[in-house]
């Protein structure tokens, strides 16, 4: 009779599983990373926020890096080779493996402050995303991620049945465009080849009938997206996962022959098409992609719509995401958009590529179980909004709007959260009269 | 015969948009037995694709779904 592998055996498994993933993450970034280049200066330490809210040396950048590092180093240093003990080189344990599922998922959101505040430009986040892809691919990864994930694809694989619950939450979406805008040629464009912009939101309204009424204010050429944006299968690092929900777009695109894709307020969904699907599918993507962000700020740059900045009179700030901002480079668009739309817009201090990060990324605000570390973690992010006085904050991604949503509500701040894009419906002024939009289905 | 369906936990997740409705729901059919049934009410129309999507990946049951006003309901059965 065949016998199952032991308890120890399995272990043994799993680690050489864990390791073996490791090394197949193992690339310039992650061996730079992984490498003695780390001086332990310490100067990541206040620029993460886990810390400066913890103050738990344990979860400072270089001390969560190390713990990946000394992994990789018995690998690949070849001072740890012949002298473990000198370096810490360590062989993954299960112990450790057990470790960093807190350490990568719940302590880091690998929101990147580390890497510009690193005076040897060590990237952190490089070495977390890796302990993502090992725990991951031996069923480690925090189960809502991977069914998140699952779920994406599935809509896809089940396309026929979706698409029926999509064309009536579509049709539900569309009622309220058209009396918002009082006409009923207004509409939501699904499958319409040839146009423009394929849009693409996330599976909730307030990213579709916000951006539905700008697209037919400025009566854009666009088609809707039968897919949400989000990827979870990026947070999982799991790479195959991720190609394949990224995939959907692109071939949605493709069959369309739309000139753009453009992506909903998303922080990760953005940085994933922008800049890791052109690396997945080896080479620039037959069209361009673009963040909402950039469309509303040409819309505000060309005239294209018209704004009364008094419809926003309260004093406004703005969250940068750490995909969009610091990674992805979208820093003035929305501050011009802002100043635009609303009379009082005022700055958090730092802002920018010095932003905090709100405490939710990285897929952390849907792991229910650490919802206390990571308000906590988000304590920073909330001090810096309530020193702003701003009764409005802005944020242009999801995960980041849940998680000061639910700071304000912790932490009283007294203020509203929204999106640019509902900002900026605020502020429209509408064409006067019935509009002709130029979208039929 | 669904309407004599006895539901042991109501969840309510009106006003609340993805990804939270899922993890909500998630978190809840973990709560009862094996074979129990909970129902759920959300008002973004988002979760009409969700909820059926996530059953299907969880291996659990979407035994109704249905419009009450503007508000969504959903019956779950836990089957893992």
């Amino acid at each position: 009779m065949a016998r199952g592998p032991s308890a120890s055996e399995g272990s043994k498994m799993t680690t050489e599983l864990a390791t073996k993933e490791l090394e197949k993450k193992y690339n310039k970034l992650v061996g730079t990373a992984a490498s003695n280049m780390c001086a332990h200066c310490g100067w990541c330490m206040d620029s993460c926020h886990v810390y400066l809210a913890n103050h738990d040396p344990e979860v400072t950048p270089v001390a969560k890096a190390e713990r990946i590092r000394r992994v990789y180093k018995k690998n690949h240093d070849w001072l740890s080779k012949i002298f473990p003990f000198w370096t810490g080189a360590k062989k993954l344990t299960d112990e450790e493996l057990q470790k960093w599922v807190e350490l990568a998922y719940r302590d880091c959101t690998l929101c990147e402050r580390c890497v510009v505040n690193c005076p040897m430009g060590v990237e952190t986040p490089q070495l977390i995303a890796a302990a993502r892809s090992a725990l991951t691919s031996v069923g480690k990864a925090p189960e809502i991620l991977t069914q998140l994930a699952d779920m994406a694809i599935s809509r896809e694989e089940n396309a026929e049945i979706y698409r029926d619950f999509f064309l009536e939450q579509i049709k539900e979406i569309e009622k309220q465009l058209q009396a918002h805008l009082g006409t009923t040629d207004a509409s939501i464009p699904i499958d319409k080849e040839g146009a423009r912009i394929l849009y693409v939101p996330l599976s909730g309204a307030h990213t579709i009938l916000p951006e539905a009424i700008i697209f037919n204010v400025a009566r854009e050429s666009w088609t809707l997206s039968m897919f949400e944006a989000s990827n979870y299968g990026v947070f999982l690092g799991d790479t195959a996962k991720a190609k394949r929900i990224a995939e959907r777009i692109i071939n949605e695109a493709k069959r369309l022959k739309v000139k753009e894709v453009v992506l909903t307020e998303c922080g990760h969904a953005y940085t994933t098409m922008r800049w890791e699907a052109p690396k997945w599918f080896g080479g620039p993507l037959p069209f361009r992609v673009r963040s909402i962000l950039e469309v509303l700020d040409e819309y505000v740059r060309d005239g294209r719509l018209k704004f009364d900045p008094s419809k926003n009179s309260e004093p406004v700030t703005y969250h940068d995401s750490c995909n969009l901002g610091r990674k992805g480079g979208l820093l003035e668009e929305p501050r011009r958009v802002l100043r635009a739309i609303a009379q009082d817009f005022r700055e958090m201090t730092p802002n920018r590529l010095q932003s905090l990060c709100c405490g939710g990324g990285a897929g952390l605000v849907a792991i229910a179980e650490w919802s206390e570390a990571r308000i906590k973690a988000g304590k920073p992010k909330a001090d810096q909004i309530r020193q702003t006085g701003a009764k409005i904050v802005v944020t242009s991604c999801d995960n980041c709007r849940h998680q000061i949503t639910e700071l304000n509500e912790h932490y009283n701040l007294g203020i509203k959260v929204t999106s640019l894009c509902e900002l900026t419906v605020q502020a429209l002024v509408l064409p006067d009269g019935a509009m002709a939009s130029t979208n039929s289905k | 015969m669904t309407e004599e369906l006895k539901t042991v936990a109501t969840i309510d997740l009106k006003g609340l948009v993805c990804p939270i409705p899922i993890v909500k729901v998630s978190q809840a059919i973990k709560q009862v037995k094996v074979g129990e049934v909970i129902e759920a009410f959300a008002t973004d129309p988002g979760v009409l694709g969700d909820i059926p999507a996530w059953c299907k990946t969880s291996g659990n049951e979407l035994v109704k779904m249905e419009r009450v006003d503007k508000v969504f309901r959903f019956v779950v059965r836990r089957l893992v």
